[in-house]
């Protein structure tokens, strides 16, 4: 199987986020500001970096995840800053979701978790699907774990 | 049964205690005099002790014939069943007042869920006693019924001591043989050892609470004062740290003994509060044998064993403390490899390199905390020796030597071993059937190094006992092989396992020799019932030499599988390549890592199939040997288990090959089968 990606417009969930987060970040300072505690420029710049550096991060993101099913696992390989690249075999799956949180849904993407046993992997989550590829590779994901015949999760 | 009547008052007075201290405190401080809070108290207590007497009327609990039935609930109720098989740990414990008035609080630990699963509070210490045997005797039971009625005499013979001679339900008691008991000498040691370091952080945050206090009695401020101050103080911190931890080890670890019976760990500690449990061998999850610098100096370790029950945030009770809290070093290796024999360990190291990384690390922290120290100096404008710290920077190459020295990994025939830490040493030993999934993580310093972090994640208790088996900063490239050559061992393991299991179940299909396990009939009757080519599970790599060739073993459904002439003997009879394992066969089975290949725990599970039915069995539970199955086994296997009881009930083989054949387009039928099944 071929290395999957992430669809494109998931940077825009990521983005959002990024914005969000910068926005929740920079109220105290214009709260600051507007209280003229703190210059006017302080949260303008302090947002526009936080906005950067977090769509930097999310655009990042996006070219560095990717995913692949192998015949025995489910690969992924992700981060920007620290670098994960997880293994899961096929027989530790537990249950496998498709999910659409309500960003996901308003750009509409879906995201697929899978779910193991460990105690620190427990769930890995490979956002950016259309909703049709989360269901499709649920489905797959299911077939697969199955097919792989785990005989015992613990 | 019903819970012991001492637990009604017991019960009530914990819960209440509280509220009728907080009541005689308002009372006092409010001047509504005593009577009123003798009144109230006197309210709540009768409150309290009818809801515990409710409590205990509706609290019943029940040994069945396959699972433990509790229900429970005064205003909701509750009623639970957990199936014995799926228990992992039974925990008693008994503190000071318990033991008093006789009573003791038992916990039932399943693999699921956040939580304690069962939790009987409280019983009598005998009957606490009694449910803790019979829940493994019925364990060992279900499984032997499981296993059918034709020959109960294997199971647990790899352990040695289980019950050899009964079949059936009479499961005889298993013999109990110690494996450790803690002596006096050993108990102190215990003590003097266990030096808790985050018990410093806390105490120093206590402390600092003091600091404006005393600085009030201190004179002016000299330096020679100060630094004497802080010296004596840092000393009464270690000092008291010590003390507490040391207190704590002992009234934890006091009479500590380790017992094997049957397929379970025992242990028995605590000089106050008595705690006994149990720890099912085929459920560890890791090993982790720690120590500390002066352990090491001494000889000493300490092995701590982590099932899969124990759910984050709870361990700290039973589960990390339920292994051997001090022994000889060669000790505990031994009764570390009683649980799992991972032989003996040769570490590599990381890079040399990777010194260099440390280095630096401990530099910069040196660095701060002179950066630290001169601001104290300036901020309190004595003339303190601030650049003091920068003497530490002598030993950083030292430092970074020992850690360095101290890491590594190494990959057993069965078990990945890592080793981590210098200060609080731990080699995790894991199974390779063990590992749940392979994360391999390199942070943006790592990667300047080019090395990676390898974890492998287990289903354990993790956070607690300090996380999963981590290979820590190796070479990229070696990552990369040890990532993908773990991965590959657990798919090699899984295949063993299923090659273990599954002669035995196609042990019958031309042959109705139901109660033979001879390894040769078996690969025989699977070659068998391979060029047949009946069902997917033949194709499944069932004789040895698939064991070899890791991921294509699973399941191809139309591979053939009769590629074994290899050893095809004069007489025609295949036998199991055991060549194609490394496996010392030397020595008796019970002292190498049998790790139930050599010995068959089950060698009846061939029966289940067809025997299923007799024993009101859905074929669910009967597939399954000691380690129970999860969906995705039962899943896959039931077309296959429809075809074997098909040929059970005397219909034609054809049938089973229908459902096979159906099998890979209608898993949603499939499911929906299971379901029903269920």
């Amino acid at each position: 199987m071929t290395t999957l990606r992430l669809h494109p417009r998931v940077r825009l969930v990521w983005a959002l986020r990024a914005a969000l987060l910068a926005a929740f970040l920079t109220l105290p300072l214009a709260a600051g500001a507007y209280f003229g505690y703190l210059p006017e420029w302080v949260p303008i710049v302090a947002g526009a970096a936080l906005l950067a550096v977090g769509v930097g991060h999310a655009l990042l993101r996006y070219r560095r995840w990717s995913y692949e099913i192998r015949e025995d696992a489910l690969y992924l390989d992700r981060g920007v800053v620290t670098q994960v690249r997880t293994a899961v075999p096929l027989v530790r799956i537990q249950h496998v979701d498709s999910r659409r949180g309500p960003v996901e849904r308003g750009v509409g993407l879906a995201s697929c978790v899978v779910y193991t046993a460990g105690s620190r992997g427990a769930d890995v989550r490979i956002p950016g699907l259309t909703p049709e590829r989360a269901d499709d590779l649920r489905e797959e994901l299911k077939r697969l774990a199955i097919r792989a015949d785990g005989e015992d999760a613990v | 049964m019903k819970l012991a009547v001492q637990s009604i008052p017991y019960r009530a007075l914990q819960k209440v205690s509280g509220v009728v201290i907080l009541l005689f405190f308002l009372a006092t401080a409010n001047d509504w005099g005593t009577h009123v809070a003798v009144g109230a108290s006197a309210a709540v207590l009768a409150a309290a002790g009818a809801y515990e007497v409710a409590y205990y009327r509706r609290f019943d609990y029940e040994l069945t014939a396959d699972t433990l039935d509790i229900s429970s609930g005064v205003i909701s109720r509750r009623e639970r069943e957990i199936p014995y098989r799926r228990i992992q740990n039974v925990d008693v414990s008994r503190n000071v007042i318990q033991r008093a008035i006789g009573i003791a609080a038992v916990d039932l630990e399943t693999a699921g869920g956040s939580s304690t699963e069962g939790s009987i509070r409280y019983v009598t210490p005998a009957e606490a006693t009694r449910l803790q045997r019979e829940v493994q005797r019925r364990k060992s039971a279900t499984k032997a019924r499981a296993g059918g009625t034709g020959s109960a005499t294997g199971v647990g013979t790899a352990t040695g001591a289980a019950g050899d001679a009964s079949d059936g339900d009479d499961f005889a008691e298993p013999v109990e043989e110690d494996l450790f008991a803690i002596s006096p000498g050993e108990l102190a040691l215990v003590g003097a050892l266990s030096f808790d370091g985050r018990l410093i952080g806390l105490l120093a945050f206590v402390a600092s609470g003091s600091v404006p206090v005393l600085s009030g009695f201190l004179p002016a401020s000299s330096a020679a004062l100060l630094t004497a101050t802080a010296v004596v103080g840092l000393g009464l911190l270690v000092l008291v740290s010590w003390v507490i931890g040391a207190v704590v080890a002992f009234s934890n670890y006091y009479g500590f003994r380790l017992s094997r019976a049957g397929d379970e760990l025992r242990y028995e500690r605590g000089l106050f509060r008595r705690y006994s449990g149990s720890i099912p061998t085929e459920k560890v999850q890791t090993l982790t044998i720690s120590d500390n610098p002066a352990k090491r100096a001494l000889g000493y370790a300490t092995l701590s064993i982590e099932t899969a029950g124990y759910a984050p945030g709870q361990g700290g009770d039973y589960g990390s403390q339920a292994a051997v809290p001090i022994a000889a070093t060669d000790r505990v290796y031994d009764l570390a490899r009683e649980v799992e024999a991972f032989g003996d360990p040769e570490f590599s190291r990381p890079p040399t390199r990777i010194r260099w990384r440390y280095g630096f690390r401990y530099a910069m922290v040196v660095t701060l905390l002179t950066g630290i120290a001169f601001a104290i100096d300036w901020w309190v404008a004595a003339t303190l020796p601030w650049y003091g710290p920068l003497a530490l920077l002598l030993v950083v190459p030292l430092a970074a030597h020992l850690k360095w020295k101290h890491r590594g990994y190494w990959l057993g025939e069965n078990h990945l071993l890592t080793r981590n830490g210098f200060w609080s040493r731990q080699v995790k030993a894991v199974p390779y059937y063990r590992i749940q999934n392979v994360i391999d993580t390199r942070t943006v310093f790592q990667r300047r190094w080019r090395v990676a972090t390898v974890v492998a994640d287990t289903a354990g208790t993790g956070s607690i006992v300090g996380g999963d088996a981590a290979a820590v900063d190796f070479d990229v490239t070696e990552a990369v092989t040890l990532r993908e050559e773990l991965t590959d061992r657990l798919q090699d393991a899984l295949v063993e396992r299923r090659a273990r299991r599954e002669p035995f179940e196609w042990l019958d299909v031309d042959d109705t020799d139901t109660d033979d396990t001879d390894d040769e009939e078996d690969t025989d009757t699977d070659e068998e019932a391979g060029t047949n080519d009946t069902s997917e599970t033949t194709a499944d790599g069932v004789d040895a030499d698939d064991s070899t060739t890791s991921g294509d073993a699973e399941l191809d459904e139309t591979e053939p599988d009769d590629t074994g002439p290899g050893d095809t003997a004069a007489d025609g009879v295949v036998r199991p390549e055991f060549g194609a394992t490394d496996r010392d066969y030397s020595q008796p089975a019970e002292t190498v890592d049998t790790g139930d290949y050599a010995v068959d725990h089950h060698p009846s599970d061939a029966d289940v199939a067809y025997k299923g039915d007799e024993n009101g069995d859905d074929g669910l539970d009967g597939f399954d040997d000691d380690d129970g199955e999860d969906e995705a086994e039962v899943d896959s296997e039931n077309g296959v288990d429809d075809g074997e009881n098909g040929v059970d009930d005397g219909i034609d083989i054809a049938d089973a090959e229908d459902d096979v054949d159906d099998d890979t387009e209608g898993d949603a039928e499939d499911d929906e089968k299971r379901r029903s099944d269920r």
